[in-house]
């Protein structure tokens, strides 16, 4: 079962030294914050998706397309109902929506569908090792770093053990198809227990593996693969520096893109 | 020649342990020596091979006595990453011990941690992808190569820093058998470049090739010496809890003289002293004692492709299968086997063609109505074990179904009775051995009565001891009129156990019939990569109806 999130190809993105990566979802996040309009959200969610097609990572996108489209759909019927508008729109009993505020849940929705394609995008373009490498050239502590990329590592693992172990007790009569809430609930049981144990086995072997071949959480080490700063990670900061900068003052200067004021 | 590995009166017992796992060991190995270590399961292999490279007492704590010298270095003095410098330690778990996101950083990792310049780790990151044929693979991620590939990847992972001495602790167990000679041939190779090779393995067959063989039981070193001298032991290797080779008791049980390894060796004996006549005419293929009649089990036209990769796992299969037979299904990883057989119990559902079980398509049955005729013992118990005792883990299915505790309580004890746990019931199955929980895992699945009963792998993991136990029980299990598939890799469990087998590859079936004729074509079995073994070879040079030690006994005897 292969439900690693890394796509092996070479692209410009793929090229980039994981710090830049970073840094830049981090701007990404805060250029996602600038608007409530839904239509200057989607020219960002556009601009996203165009880096996801020159990163080649809409394999991932398509993978995750019901969970994408289920934020927006989900935020968009949500909303409505808390955010509040001048032009009413519809009202059951205490219930009211306004046309700005379901403006206002699209573009909710969009964001959070953007948050999560930018994050794929630097899934699918980072290695694990770049991931570590980065973090502890931006200061990290190296266990702390290790740790972090360990845990996204053994996502995949542990997933796939849950599949068998799933597997392995339906086919001894665990009826997950049927039943309430509470019975649900104590068939999660037979899952989690062998699934516990399992992963318990498989990081002590882990680390009986990694301390074998020399590994000690706290000395120096080499990195074969050891990304520079070039060029063009400068100019891909500078340039969403720029754009932040631009967007800010559309924001609060002209007051831009705006639905509801006063809400991010 | 200097001596690369000295033990000293070592002692080990395991904190919170009763007895010791290693009892006054001593043993020297010299520069260059492959060393099999072989005992029966819980003898303290593994503990041994951990007290090399300081994972014990360092990883694992207890009381430790006595030394254990590594050139001249005392290990339980060093770190065991300081260790890694002069021991590498191969694990039998594949799985676990891969860690990269590709084949390249695999490699590199053992080098990084040793803070080696990086042309440095280049180049030997080069070396071993040649030294173990993974040059084409290098960007792969790990996962997503075969079994034989990653045990590769996971020898030249050690083998990138360089260390003196390489210890795998049972490196094939897990494997299928191309797999296991992909890693026998990269050790062999190892063995050639001088360094000290110490392998755990089960089977004798790779001892034969040994500078030297260590039997150990119940953590005491019995006897050790060349393979010629310990493997020929037949009374010493039985003590241990070892398959003796069968070439070596066919030999013993006839008083032919001379203890041949191999089964070229054994003809060449019989050759030379004209011992036995070969029968020229080929191994009759006639189904004899064939068990026909009422299909319980039915794939017509079966294919499946898996949604997520895409590829075609299963090619068309059509297969009968009758009440009370017992099949071996054999063939390479990949070749369909599990996929054939998770379709009978209605795991997977065919994607063309379909599965017929009582004469009623698969797809009208309720998964619970399916589970209750088809029952399907997944390879690793560990996958299903849950519960505090044993009874309610036995009990689990019949809860489900909602019977009365009585009726449970009896079902349970009944079924512990046949797979030979009685008076199990209030254990913990956490603390049973691997043998046990693999047990109380059949056990599980058998409670409900199923008519067929599927069991992937059942004898991989177990000693020898284990295994036999395991594979008598499911030969009453059959005459009781269980229906019994087993998928295995293990090719004299089939040839002993097995009235047909079933051989796949490449999702389909390459060749079905009664054993004995399947074992009788090698040509056919060489194009599934596999190979009968060594007695079957000899029973097929000799062109005898034999597939075990006794039944060729008799027959050499009666003829």
């Amino acid at each position: 079962m292969n439900i690693f999130l890394y796509l092996d190809k070479d692209t410009w993105i793929h090229r980039l030294d994981p710090r830049t990566k970073m840094i830049g979802v981090v701007m990404i996040f805060c250029i996602c914050l600038c608007f409530n309009h839904p239509l200057y959200m989607a020219a960002i969610s556009v601009g996203i998706l165009l880096i996801a097609i020159s990163a080649k990572a809409l394999l991932n996108f398509w993978r995750l397309r019901f969970i994408l489209f289920l934020l927006i759909a989900f935020s968009t019927v949500t909303w409505p109902f808390f955010a509040k508008g001048p032009t009413p729109l519809w009202s059951l009993g205490s219930l009211h929506a306004s046309q700005e505020s379901l403006l206002y849940g699209i573009a909710m929705g969009l964001r959070l569908a953007t948050f999560v394609g930018t994050g794929l995008i630097f899934l699918s373009t980072t290695r694990n090792e770049e991931l570590t490498n980065g973090l502890i050239r931006m200061g990290c502590p190296y266990s702390i770093a290790f740790a972090l990329s360990t845990a996204l590592r053994l996502v995949p693992t542990f997933a796939g053990a849950g599949a068998t172990i799933i597997q392995a007790q339906v086919s001894r009569g665990l009826d997950l198809e049927t039943g309430n809430i509470f019975s649900r609930v104590s068939k999660f049981i037979p899952q989690a227990v062998p699934l516990f144990i399992y992963a318990i086995r498989h990081t002590n072997l882990l680390a009986m593996a990694l301390e074998s071949k020399g590994f000690s959480p706290e000395s120096k080490r080499t990195f074969y693969y050891e990304p520079r700063m070039r060029v063009i990670d400068y100019l891909v900061l500078a340039f969403l520096t720029a754009i932040f900068a631009i967007l800010l003052y559309a924001r609060v200067g002209l007051h831009l893109g705006v639905v509801i004021p006063g809400r991010l | 020649m200097s001596l690369a590995i000295s033990i000293e009166e070592l002692t080990f017992t395991y904190q919170g342990a009763e007895r010791a796992a290693l009892r006054n060991i001593r043993g020297q190995i010299e520069e260059g020596t492959f060393v099999a270590v072989m005992g029966h399961g819980g003898a303290g292999k593994s503990t041994l091979c951990c007290s090399l490279n300081s994972l014990v007492p360092r990883f694992f704590r207890g009381e430790y006595q006595g030394r254990v010298l590594i050139k001249g270095e005392e290990v339980a003095q060093h770190q065991v990453a300081e260790m890694s410098r002069h021991v590498g330690f191969v694990f039998q778990d594949f799985e676990a011990q891969l860690f990269s996101t590709n084949v390249e950083l695999e490699m590199a990792f053992g080098p990084e941690n040793h803070c080696l310049p990086r042309e440095e780790i280049g180049r030997r990151i080069e070396r071993y992808l040649r030294f173990t044929g993974l040059e084409n693979l290098r960007n792969r991620e790990p996962s997503s190569l075969s079994g034989g590939q990653k045990q590769r990847l996971a020898i030249g992972s050690v083998l990138a820093l360089e260390p003196k001495v390489l210890v795998m602790d049972e490196p094939t167990t897990d494997l299928d058998p191309l797999g296991r000679q992909e890693v026998l041939s990269v050790s062999k190779s190892i063995q050639e470049e001088g360094r000290v090779l110490l392998i755990v393995d089960h089977e004798p067959e790779t001892a034969v090739t040994a500078d030297q063989v260590w039997l150990i039981r119940d953590g005491q070193l019995v006897s050790k010496g060349a393979p010629s001298e310990i493997l020929a032991d037949v009374a010493a290797m039985e003590s241990c809890g070892i398959r003796t080779l069968p070439t070596v008791e066919l030999f013993h049980s006839l008083n032919w003289p001379g203890t041949p390894l191999t089964v070229e060796a054994a003809i060449e004996i019989i050759e030379n002293h004209h011992l036995a006549q070969r029968v020229g005419s080929k191994v009759k293929t006639a189904p004899s004692g064939y068990l026909r009649g009422f299909p319980v089990l039915k794939a017509e036209e079966l294919r499946y492709i898996y949604p997520t990769h895409r590829v075609e796992a299963l090619r068309g299969v059509d297969l009968n299968i009758y009440e009370g037979e017992f099949i071996a299904i054999l063939g390479q990883n990949g070749s369909g086997k599990t996929t054939l057989v998770k379709h009978f119990n209605g795991l997977l559902k065919p994607t063309c063609g379909r599965i017929m079980v009582q004469n009623k398509s698969s797809t009208e049955y309720t998964h619970r109505e399916l589970a209750r005729l088809v029952g399907y013992v997944f390879q690793n118990p560990d996958h299903q074990i849950f519960a505090r005792t044993v009874a309610d883990e036995v009990g689990f299915g019949l809860k489900m179904r909602g019977e009365t505790p009585k009726m449970i309580g009896k079902r349970v004890a009944e079924t512990l009775e046949v797979v030979g746990l009685q008076g199990y019931e209030q254990k913990v199955p956490f603390a049973l051995t691997k043998g046990e929980r693999q047990r109380v895992a059949v056990a599980s699945v058998l409670a409900a009565q199923p008519r067929v009963i599927i069991l992937d792998e059942p004898t991989t993991g177990l000693d020898y001891r284990h295994q036999r136990n395991m594979m008598e029980m499911l030969r009453r299990l059959n005459q009781i009129g269980h229906t019994i598939i087993i998928i295995t890799h293990s090719m004299w469990v089939a040839a002993e156990y097995a009235a047909r087998t079933i051989v796949m590859k490449d999702g389909g079936i390459l060749s079905d019939g009664p054993t004995r004729a399947v074992f009788g074509d090698e040509a056919r079995l060489a194009e599934a990569s596999l190979c009968p073994p060594s007695l079957v070879r000899l029973s097929n040079w000799l062109g005898m109806e034999g597939l075990t030690v006794e039944q060729m006994v008799k027959e050499l005897k009666t003829g």
